[in-house]
Parts: C-alpha cells; structure tokens; sequence
C-alpha cells in the first residue's frame, strides 16, 4: 500500500512538470509580447528573450498617445457596452418566450433563428454592407453595434431560450395567478432565475464585440472611428518596422479581455462548455 | 393546441364572451409579440435580409456603385469555376480544414487528459491553458506576425543563434510554409474552447468504466482507446465539426497576417472575396464567390446535425 501511494504521488509529481512546462511554451509569445513591450527595437533585436534592461514604457506612451490607442479604447468601450445592454434586453426576452410562452409556429419560428447559427458571417458581409450604407450607417459607432447584435442574436436568443426551458413552467402558472402580468412575471420572478444563463451570455457578448475584426473591417473607414483591432491592425501597418511600439499596442489590446476573462473565469469557461455542448 | 369551446347557441351572453375571448387572444398575442418582435427585427434586419440580398446580388452584375444592376443569371457562378484564383482558395481552405483536424484535435485531447488526471490544481492549468482564446485575432495576428519575423523574429533568432542558419525561413513568405505556419497561429487562437469541451466530457465518463479496466490488467493506451475515445464520441463529433466550420470560415488571422499572399498562396475564400469585393468592386461577382461559401458551411452543418441526432 505505501509504494502504490508513492508511486501515486511520483506519477502526480511527473504529470504537474510535464504540465507546466507546456504551459510555459505554450503561453510563451504572451510573455515574449510582454517582455518586448518594455524593450527598443535593438534590444528585442540583440536580446529576445531576456528581461528588459530596464522596465520603461515608452513604448505604450508612444502607441497611446501616437497610436490613437485611446480613442480605439472608447470606441469600442461604446460597441462593446451598447451591444451588451441590447442583446440583454432583446435576446432574453426572446429566449424565453420560446421557452416558456405557447403560441402558434413557435418551433418553426425557432428553427428559423437556428438558420443563423449556421449562416457564416462571411457570406453575408457584402449585402450588410450595403444595407447599412443605404440607412446612411456606414462609418458610425451605431451601425457596427447593431450589426453586431443582430450576429450575435441566433446564438443569445438559443443560449436564453435553454437557459429560460431549466426554470419550471409552475412558478410562472403560479405568479399569473398571483395577477402579475406576463412582463411582470418576467423581470421579477423568471429573469432572476436565469441569471447564470444571462451572466454568460454577457460574457459571451463582451468578448465577440470586444474582438470583432471583420465587422469593424468592412464598416469602418475614417481612423477616428476605429475599434481597438482595427486600431492594431492599422498600427502594425504605419510602424512595420518598430516592434517595440507594436508590442506595447498589442499589449495595450489585451488587457481588457484578459482582465475580464481573469474576473470571470468560472462562469466563463462553465458557459462555454454548457453552450457548445448543447 | 388551441382549446375550442363549442358555441351552442348565438345569444348575446356568448357573444360578449367571444367579443371579450377574442380581446383576450389578442392582448395575449400582443405580449407574445413584445417578447419576440424586437429581437426577430434585429434579426431579420442584419441577417435574413442580407442573406436573401446575398442571393440576389449574385445573379447580377453590378460594381456596387452603378444605379443599374443587369440580371445574369448564373454567369457569375459559371465564372467561378473558371476562376483559378477562386478554386485554387477554395483548395487552400480544404488544405486549412485538414492542417487544423490534425493539429487540433488529438493534440489537444491529450492535453485534456493529462489535465484531467491532476489531482490538485485542474483549475489552475485549464485556466491557463485557455488564456491563447481570450486573446483577439487582431492581438494573435500582429503577435504571431512578429514571431515569423524573418530577421527580427524570436524563432528565427534563436535558430541562427544555435547555428542553425539554414532552417531560419521567411515563414510567412514562402509558398510552402505561409500556410502550415498560418494554421499553427490559428490552432495556438483556437484549441482553449476544444480544451474545455474535451474537459467537460471527460468529467463525465464513468470513473468505474476504468476500475474494471484496472482489474483487467490493461494498460493506458488501451484505456484511452477502448474507454476514453468510445465514451467521448459525442465530444469528439462536436469538436471535428467546430474545427472544420471554423476552417471554412476562417479571415481576420489571414487577412491580418499575409492578405492571402504572397502571390495568392494563402488566399482563402474569404479573403478573396472580400478583395473582389471592396477593392476591385466585383461586387456581385464577390457575392457570388461568398454564397458558395455559406452553402458549404450550412449544407455541413444541417448534415452533420442530422448524422448526430440520428446516431445518438
């Protein structure tokens, strides 16, 4: 019995070194990116992959303030936010009338927003755009936000629409015949209850909008109105050469998600297993 | 599933109870739509309308700017199977499909299973594992940009470092590395969801599958094979699909990193299109091209559904 706990604990001992040191690979450009954010051009030229002689941040002065990376940042903090808050009030709504309320071509209904899951963005870019510019909202903060919501809908209103099936019928019977009406129902007593479902849709959303390329890409033209993506794209272009600089935008564009991934990570990496899986 | 309450007899009670049942259904009808409608709008406008519009722009020639647009039929889609920039991206995302399944699926269920035998500490590595997908594909993009980096380029520095000059390539410049080093930047972006997927099955394999296993003397290849791989079949087939679905659909790391070049070899649908689109204003042409692609990509996923719900 001791040996096999032993050799229990030496196997245990093997599997966390082998972990950990693919972790370190596989986590490595991160840390290169950071390390090279603090260093010149021909210190990240010379020396790749040691500690920065010295820990200034030039180089995220230089992108902040010359890269533009702070109205990049606002921008989409105003995409981001306003998709959030409107994919939460119509997408939960929606997802739960599919679950809980009965009505005539519910299911035929429902199968139609599943089309969307299917449909790849890539095939529809080009008439959205269009479409966009025919209602004059090419090139404005609000024509990426809807756009984006109306992406990202099939999937929230198919997340909430299972979310909202787990909350039993009963309590809604039972709140009806208390005399709330069916929205009063849903904001006191069902939404509560879903909350989990709502708090990684929110997630799911804040991440998709956050690091959208294609949209902000294709809709966005004059580089006052660019998203933090787009910005980087754009930086790495006008400063090919000067690597210390790109790496303190791209280190400026990640801090936000994994801020917020760090933040949420349970209800995040729960959502995302529960919301495939289905 | 409507209830009907027969009506006897028409006298004035019961028509005041239909007059007030059918304000009923209609109040009810006007809750329901509340829910719904708002979200539907949104939905028909920036998806159902564009893609019916996806449809009909391919059947006309129009250069997205002109007022008139000639109907013709189906000339664009005959002119892309002529088209050798088209099919030659159409092989590339094939190609991609392919380099993303072998790279991305066993690797990484191993990787699941290694985690999932660590007693203390699972969060801790599945947390960190995951970190690569919180990154934007803009970030990933520029990042691994830097990394191929011909003369500046970590990868190319430590191999001239330990003297291995010769192995040091221009990555994303030669026709037969830009692709397979494309793949491993988008496979570093992607594997953290199959990770968690993967995870998330395992946790639900019966443990005593592996007792009695035990008892039997067999080893952990065979475990893995005839317990781990059979009981994951429901996993395994969602992550193939994702991993194939996002093959197909696969851009902004492409577009960010090479453009499809250098001279189209890592062109991919997508960023062709978006090319024959706004900066050659082939727009009902592009369209087109973008068409065959969603038909692909539905046809897949509508049959691949059909197969799991049949089989399971």
């Amino acid at each position: 019995m001791g040996t096999r706990l032993k050799q229990l604990k030496g196997s245990q001992v093997t599997l966390l070194v082998t972990l950990s040191v693919l972790l370190l690979f596989i986590t490595s450009p991160i840390f290169y990116a950071v390390l090279a954010s603090f260093k010149s051009n021909m210190e990240i030229f010379s020396s790749p992959f040691s500690l920065p002689k010295s820990w200034n941040f030039d180089n995220y002065i230089g992108a902040w303030n010359l890269g533009n990376f702070k109205t990049y940042f606002l921008n989409s903090a105003f995409i981001t936010i306003g998709g959030m808050v409107l994919v939460a009030l119509v997408a939960a709504p929606a997802g739960y009338a599919f679950a809980q309320l009965t009505f005539k071509g519910n299911n035929l209904l429902f199968y139609l927003v599943l089309l969307g899951m299917a449909l790849p963005v890539q095939a529809i870019i080009i008439p959205i755009f269009f479409q966009l510019k025919s209602m004059g909202m090419v090139d404005t903060l609000t024509g990426v936000t809807l756009v984006s919501v109306g992406l990202a809908l099939p999937f929230s209103i198919f997340l909430m629409r299972n979310t909202f099936r787990d909350v039993p019928k009963e309590l809604r019977e039972s709140a009806a015949i208390d005399g709330a009406g069916e929205w009063r129902t849903y904001w006191s007593v069902m939404l509560p209850l879903a909350k989990p479902g709502l708090v990684a849709l929110l997630i799911f959303t804040f991440m998709n909008i956050w690091n959208d390329f294609l949209l902000p890409l294709v809709l966005l033209i004059s580089q006052e109105k660019f998203t933090i993506s787009l910005g980087l794209y754009s930086f790495q272009g006008e400063q090919s050469t000067n690597f210390g600089l790109i790496f303190g935008g791209t280190v400026i564009s990640m801090i936000p998600s994994i801020i917020v991934y760090l933040i949420f990570q349970r209800s995040f990496v729960e959502g995302m297993a529960s919301g495939a899986n289905k | 599933m409507t209830q009907s309450t027969p009506l006897i007899e028409m006298d004035k009670k019961s028509v005041v109870a239909v007059n007030s049942r059918t304000k009923l259904k209609i109040k009810k009808a006007i809750t329901i739509a509340s829910f719904l409608l708002p979200g539907l709008i949104l939905y028909a406008v920036f998806m159902l309308y564009p893609m019916i519009d996806a449809v009909r722009f391919s059947f006309f020639d129009w250069d997205g700017a002109s007022p008139s647009m000639n109907f013709v039929g189906f000339e664009n889609y005959v002119q892309l199977t002529k088209d050798d920039i088209f099919l030659k991206s159409l092989g590339h995302n094939l190609l991609w499909v392919l380099l993303s399944l072998t790279l991305m699926v066993v690797p990484t269920l191993v990787l699941a299973v290694l985690i999932s035998r660590v007693k203390k500490g699972k969060m801790f590595f599945r947390a960190g594992f995951y970190l690569p997908s919180v990154l934007s594909l803009a970030v990933v993009g520029v990042l691994w940009s830097k990394i191929y980096d011909p003369m500046m380029g970590p990868i190319n520095v430590f191999l001239k470092s330990i003297g291995l000059e010769s192995l040091a390539k221009n990555w994303l410049g030669e026709p037969l590395f830009v692709i397979p080093a494309l793949v491993i930047a988008s496979t570093w972006a992607f594997y953290g969801l199959y990770l968690i997927l993967f995870l998330a099955g395992l946790q639900s394999i019966d443990y005593s599958l592996y007792e009695a296993a035990d008892i039997d003397g067999a080893g952990p290849i065979r475990k893995f094979w005839n317990i781990t791989i059979p009981s994951l079949r429901n996993t395994l087939n969602v992550v193939i699909s994702m991993v194939i679905i996002h093959a197909l659909k696969g851009f902004a790391l492409i577009w960010i990193m090479t453009q499809g070049g250098p001279f189209y070899m890592s062109e991919l649908v997508s960023t062709y299109v978006y090319k024959a689109a706004f900066s050659m204003n082939k727009v009902s042409y592009a369209t087109a091209g973008s068409v065959v692609l969603g038909i692909i990509v539905i046809a897949f996923t509508i049959s691949f559904n059909y197969y799991r719900e049949r089989t399971e």
